[in-house]
């Protein structure tokens, strides 16, 4: 009898611990209350925006500036009185986010919470495409409005989400510009290296790439992939000596993309261009001196890009939300530093959120989702278009820019140099 | 059966159960969501604690199996049109496959040897499978969302991985008290206080420790295909986390080392605590610092875990938690 005592004393404490424990986390609360629903009288509402932040873990650092993008996007929408409907409803934002620690398990279990719990009514992604899938399982299921950024993988829109929509130029066109800039600068090249990490990422750009560089015409007379923390990078450099090629492209991340740079400056293959992704555009680039100088590298964003009202007027779309300049100041007052194309991201994706609601006229999703199908406009993060067909919600409107380093007296800066419309500067071709 | 008359069984199934029935009852997703991860974790920990806990082989590469599980079950899933359950059935066999072949070898070393090659094998699966481009390479793959209609529409898909997750959870835990009870078990603990004195006395220990092994691989391969299926695409960078195999080690030690209850107990203090930080508004910028220091402390006071703390502690409870 007393074994059964105990039994019952140890059972009840432990299936305390393992479920009450849940309940130290805020409880569902009973459905309707503080449901925003539009009623009549009701000159403001409040909705809740949900999203999770990688404050932890690897992507940490360019989710920080994700986060600060949505953050200004949020302060300058209060200060413009909050968002105004047609009927005159004012809608303020409310955010909801938490930390996902980096990983996917923590996605999908937060994106749920967002919106069971908190009641998120519109949601941003996470940084990052992996971590960006995890979460739009969830909310496609829930029938919620997602707009990605930080996220440029193609695959997530294969998958038959309808309510789903990215910002960034796809993975398949990051370095399809490079392909074509090559070919307006040098009609006689004709050679092609790809090298690439092989990371998710760095694997579908230069599998995109490739196939691109083939219907343009040119010969990839190497296609070769390398282990994520390579450092030595000599074994791949004999090979595109051997191969012969006009032009290198390829890379990964900051850490391979920056050493590949500088060993391919230090062994000075005879190249005329080389591309790389992610590590150009970061500008710690810098510091590798002379042997950044001619490197070129792919970028969602740059404060140089010259998108404009203007540049939106002779594209024949409207334009809408802050100018580049605007947007940078801001950006510097609030946080002290010049804005990437993370932090960029980030309010581009606000903006395209307010931006549907005040199409929309109201917060309903189905409606929202119709306005987002319809979107066809210019930001100062550039065009916005959405695909409504079979990849829907891949982001068709928006180009990447590429910059350059260069040697400007005696210092290394970033130039943009394609597309023509956007460039700052000449591009140095040939490069060695 | 005596098993049915003992309590401590019934303590360690009765808690899965019962708290793996309740987001089932209340029908809250957010319950759901954080007792599947709950539960992954249990039948994670559990299935280690066989190989770390009771045959004594510290195993840094137990993610493997859940890897594996996962990128064969979502393979037969997501490209061959298979339904769920026979997917992770098949991904499960082929990783218990796997293990008997590489227990077979590895298990030959001892102690560090073994954590070290145990981490080799981790590393030398992932490397295959970035370079392997029918199952995604280092892309991965994708899953149409259209594939969750066969499962009465995405919402519901996500409540049958769960319903499966608890099935799952619960033989793990079954098996982990089979094991422990057992006179099989008895071998494993003897290997574990000294493999050679067990041989002496007529364990066979190569075949008992690869049976051991290839039981800690099936649980995990089961999971990890839920676990894919549940999140619509999988990639070698998740598949294959090395951190995860620390957090099961760390869970396990947390609950109680070769204990049937710790690593239950020790998965869901250890997940609760840092899913309960993570969204607290007070220590949610500074959740891992704490989460670090609660666990240091645990560490250095508390080494035989809590289960094991209960039992030296109160000797009248070691016949309700085994």
């Amino acid at each position: 009898m007393k074994g059964v005592k105990w039994l019952l004393t140890v059972l009840f404490i432990l299936a305390l611990v393992v479920t009450g424990c849940a309940k130290a986390a805020p409880t569902p609360a009973p459905q309707p209350e503080q449901k925003p629903a539009e009623k009549p009288a009701a000159k403001t509402m409040t909705v809740v925006l949900g999203f999770t932040a990688s404050q932890t873990g690897k992507y940490a650092k360019e989710s920080k500036e994700q986060v600060q993008g949505i953050q200004l996007w949020l302060k300058d929408l209060e200060k413009a009185g909050g968002l105004k409907l047609p009927d005159g409803t004012v809608v303020k934002f409310e955010t909801k986010s938490y930390d996902d620690e980096s990983t996917k398990e923590r996605v999908q279990q937060l994106y749920t919470k967002l919106i069971t719990e908190d009641k998120a009514e519109f949601l941003i992604s996470p940084y990052s495409s992996g971590l960006t899938a995890a979460a739009a399982v969830i909310s496609e299921q829930y029938g919620k409005v997602m707009i990605t950024t930080g996220a440029a993988s193609d695959s997530i829109y294969k998958q038959g989400y309808q309510k789903v929509y990215q910002i960034y130029t796809p993975a398949s066109r990051y370095l399809t510009g490079a392909v074509d800039a090559l070919k307006a600068w040098d009609p006689n090249a004709k050679k092609i290296a790809v090298v690439y990490e092989k990371t998710k990422f760095a694997t579908s750009v230069a599998k995109a790439a490739k196939a691109y560089a083939e219907k343009q015409g040119f010969e990839v007379v190497l296609f070769e992939g390398y282990e994520k923390d390579t450092t030595d990078f000599g074994p791949f450099i004999n090979k595109i000596e051997a191969a012969k090629p006009d032009a290198i492209i390829g890379g990964g991340h900051f850490q391979d993309g920056s050493t590949f740079a500088k060993q391919l400056y230090e062994k000075k293959t005879p190249v005329k261009m080389v591309a790389i992704l992610v590590a150009p555009a970061v500008p710690e680039f810098a510091e590798l001196g002379d042997a950044a100088v001619g490197i070129i590298g792919p970028s969602q964003w740059e404060s140089l890009a010259k998108y404009s009202p203007d540049s939106a007027k002779a594209a024949g779309v409207s334009w809408f939300g802050p100018t580049i300049d605007e947007f940078v100041s801001g950006y510097k007052a609030a946080y002290g530093y010049e804005p990437g194309y993370h932090a960029a991201g980030g309010y581009a994706a606000g903006l395209v959120l307010q931006k549907a609601i005040m199409d929309a006229g109201s917060i309903d999703a189905d409606a929202v989702k119709a306005a987002l199908d319809k979107m066809d406009m210019m930001i100062f993060f550039g065009h916005i278009k959405f695909d409504t067909g079979e990849y829907h919600g891949l982001q068709i409107g928006h180009d990447m820019v590429y910059i350059q380093w260069q040697k400007k007296d005696g210092k290394v800066v970033r130039e943009i140099v394609w597309p023509e419309a956007a460039k700052t500067a000449e591009p140095v071709y040939p490069l060695r | 059966m005596r098993w049915l008359r003992d309590p401590s069984f019934w303590v360690s199934v009765l808690i899965v159960a019962l708290a793996g029935a309740w987001p089932l009852v209340t029908g809250s997703a957010s319950g759901r969501e954080d007792m599947s991860l709950i539960l992954m974790f249990v039948i994670l920990a559990s299935s280690l604690n066989i190989v770390l806990g009771y045959t004594g082989y510290v195993n840094f590469g137990h993610i493997v199996f859940f890897g594996l599980g996962g990128y064969i079950g979502f393979y037969l899933i997501s490209q061959m049109g298979w339904h769920l359950i026979p997917a992770a059935i098949a991904g499960a066999i082929v990783t218990a496959l796997f293990a008997a072949v590489l227990g077979a070898i590895i298990l030959r070393l001892r102690g560090a040897y073994f954590a070290l090659a145990t981490i080799g094998v981790n590393e030398a699966v992932r490397a295959l499978i970035v370079n392997w481009d029918a199952l995604g390479g280092a892309v991965g793959m994708t899953m149409n969302f259209k594939r969750y209609q066969a499962y009465g529409g995405p919402m519901n898909a996500l409540w049958v991985a769960y319903g499966l997750m608890i099935v799952v959870a619960l033989l793990s835990v079954i098996t982990s008290y089979g094991v422990r009870t057992s006179k099989f078990g008895l071998g494993l603990l003897a290997i574990r206080e000294d493999e050679d004195a067990a041989l002496v006395l007529g364990i066979a220990a190569p075949k008992a420790k690869t049976i051991a092994f290839v039981l800690s691989a099936i649980f995990p391969a089961l999971a990890g295909a839920l676990f894919f299926f549940k999140n619509g695409n999988i990639e070698p960078g998740d598949a294959f986390r090395l951190h995860m195999s620390v957090e099961g080690i760390v869970m396990i030690m947390l609950g109680g080392y070769g204990t049937v209850l710790g690593p239950i107990v020790g998965a869901a203090t250890y997940e609760r605590l840092r899913g309960y930080l993570l969204t607290s508004p007070i220590f949610k910028d500074l959740q891992l610092a704490f989460a670090g220091v609660l666990l240091l402390l645990i560490i250095i006071f508390v080494p035989s875990g809590l289960v094991g703390w209960l039992r030296n502690r109160f000797p009248k409870v070691r016949r309700v938690l085994a």
